[in-house]
């Protein structure tokens, strides 16, 4: 018999004597544990106490009724699969049956493999429905996590802000306090800066989730959208000491929403500056390849350690490296990358050597593929 | 990390948490009472500190590089066996999330030997939050 079922347990519910000890010889040959009642009451108070994982229950009884009994072992615990007997087969009580909560049906009479089938049928049932509950339950359990976690980082400044501001406040007008509020009130504004850039990159989120964002398709140039992003990124990465260099093929035509490409390759371009490091650099190639074009940034920055990448592109997921500054972000720019790039058809991909550097490349479907290229083909 | 005083007399507070402005502000309150401050940025630190410093308190944030990494370093604390010298370590666990620690703590056996001492909610409510420290505190 199958191993999984072994000792698994049967109540047989039947007012025939001898039908209820062929049902028990039949069942508890392969291995089923199996206890017999002769009627729907004692049945019932069977099921109550030892939570079979089946019954088999004729619908012809004297007292309670088959279809009595179903509904009753429905309500003490509906995970109990039930199976029908009945002399009186027909169509309309065996659709009484499975109205009822029956899983299945047998009109005598039966062989003993024809039950053991439908035993065996019904636990097989039985153990899919447990599973895909348990599934239900851990999905809805991750799903609460998730906004606890959500709230927690939409909180986290806000708690920051408050306590500098709580202890200020009560430190009055001290000389301490004098030389704290400077600093302390400098803070506050980082962390409102975070909180209000948590806020829109979640609203982005939510939006591209919500289909809200990126279903214009306009034709874009891919090297257009590059070039003027490195161009508001000049002033930071010369403060930060890092080369901007842009290798790019013209034009590298794309269908896209043009505020979600920018945002797109402006995540990319600003994380390639803020995980850099002082005389580093970041390049930025694009190319179109066989049907598709391909835009790279390329960093030579603190790389990412190997146990990190798959979860890279996860909602908050900040890569934590020991010994080197905290950089301020919000955990959700990369993510709302790979949203773009998927709504765009295209794929996000990473590949790092920590402590030299990262390439993050994204692949989208080359706007002009099926037709052939014209020479002036620039659309913008 | 600045040096631990260990003037006698004085008692060590050790704050985990990954918030830097958080602990600056905690410090700063502790400090004003006259209470030495220890730092650690995260859980693995936070246990250097605990065998290095010898606290007589500690503050211990739920949510840092794991959502519950906070819980681990308490069990770790309470029920590992590595850091038996400090199981009686008072510790106040603090995090911008409001729960009930008992559904932390199902095993009820063991609850009262891994709960922590408190569970307080961020922002601080920073007289209460002295007061609790106050009682805490080893002495």
């Amino acid at each position: 018999m199958d191993e999984a079922q072994r000792g698994e347990t049967i109540v047989v519910i039947d007012d025939d004597h001898a039908m209820r000890l062929a049902c028990e010889q039949a069942l508890a040959k392969v291995g089923f544990t199996v206890s017999t009642y002769a009627d729907g009451a004692h049945g019932l108070e069977a099921v109550g106490a030892a939570r079979p994982g089946l019954v088999v229950v004729d619908l012809k009884m004297p007292g309670l009724s088959g279809l009595d009994v179903i509904s009753r072992i429905n309500a003490i615990d509906p995970t109990i699969t039930i199976v029908v007997i009945t002399g009186y087969a027909t169509i309309g009580t065996a659709v009484d049956a499975m109205k009822a909560g029956a899983y299945d049906f047998l009109p005598k009479p039966f062989s003993p493999d024809e039950l053991r089938l439908i035993v065996r049928r019904g636990f097989e049932r039985r153990r899919l429905q447990m599973a895909s509950q348990q599934c239900e339950i851990e999905r809805e359990l991750e799903r609460r996590r998730f906004v606890t976690f959500v709230s927690h980082q939409l909180k986290t400044p806000l708690v920051a802000v408050h306590q500098y501001l709580d202890v200020l406040r009560q430190l009055g007008e001290t000389p301490e306090a004098a030389a704290k509020r400077q600093e302390w009130l400098g803070r506050c504004l980082t962390r409102t800066d975070e909180l209000r850039h948590l806020i829109d990159d979640w609203l982005t989120l939510a939006q591209l989730d919500g289909g809200l964002l990126g279903r214009q398709r306009t034709r874009l140039d891919l090297s257009d959208t590059v070039t003027s992003v490195l161009q508001t990124y000049e002033a930071m990465a010369a403060r930060d000491g890092v080369t901007l260099t842009a290798e790019l093929a013209e034009p590298i035509p794309v269908h896209g929403d043009p505020t979600c490409v920018g945002v797109l390759i402006d995540n990319l371009v600003a994380n390639a500056i803020k995980y850099n490091r002082r005389g580093g650099t970041v390049t930025v190639r694009g190319r179109r390849a066989g049907g598709e074009v391909v835009v790279e940034v390329e960093d030579t920055g603190v790389g990412v350690p190997p146990d990190a990448l798959p979860r890279l592109f996860d909602e908050f997921y900040r890569v934590r490296q020991p010994g080197t500054p905290k950089i301020e972000g919000t955990g959700l720019g990369l993510p709302i990358c790979r949203r773009i790039a998927a709504e765009m058809g295209g794929v996000i991909e990473v590949e790092s050597i920590e402590g030299t550097g990262s390439t993050f490349r994204v692949r989208l479907p080359d706007a002009e593929a099926a037709v052939p290229v014209p020479a002036t083909g620039r659309s913008s | 990390m600045p040096a631990t005083d260990t003037r006698p007399g004085t008692k060590t507070i050790l704050v985990i948490d990954d918030d830097a402005d958080f602990t600056a502000t905690v410090r700063s309150i502790l400090e004003r009472e006259g209470y030495t401050v220890v730092e650690a940025d995260s859980g693995a630190e936070g246990l250097r500190q605990l065998k290095a410093c010898d606290p007589d308190l500690v503050i211990l944030d739920v949510m840092m590089e794991s959502p519950t990494e906070g819980y681990g370093i308490n069990e770790a604390i309470k029920y590992s066996g590595d850091y038996d010298a400090f199981q009686q370590t008072p510790i106040i666990m603090v995090s911008s999330i409001q729960e009930s620690p008992d559904d932390r703590f199902p095993r009820a056996a063991e609850v009262d030997m891994i709960r922590p001492d408190r569970y307080l909610t961020k922002p601080l409510d920073i007289p209460k939050f002295l007061e609790i420290v106050r009682k805490v505190a080893r002495h």
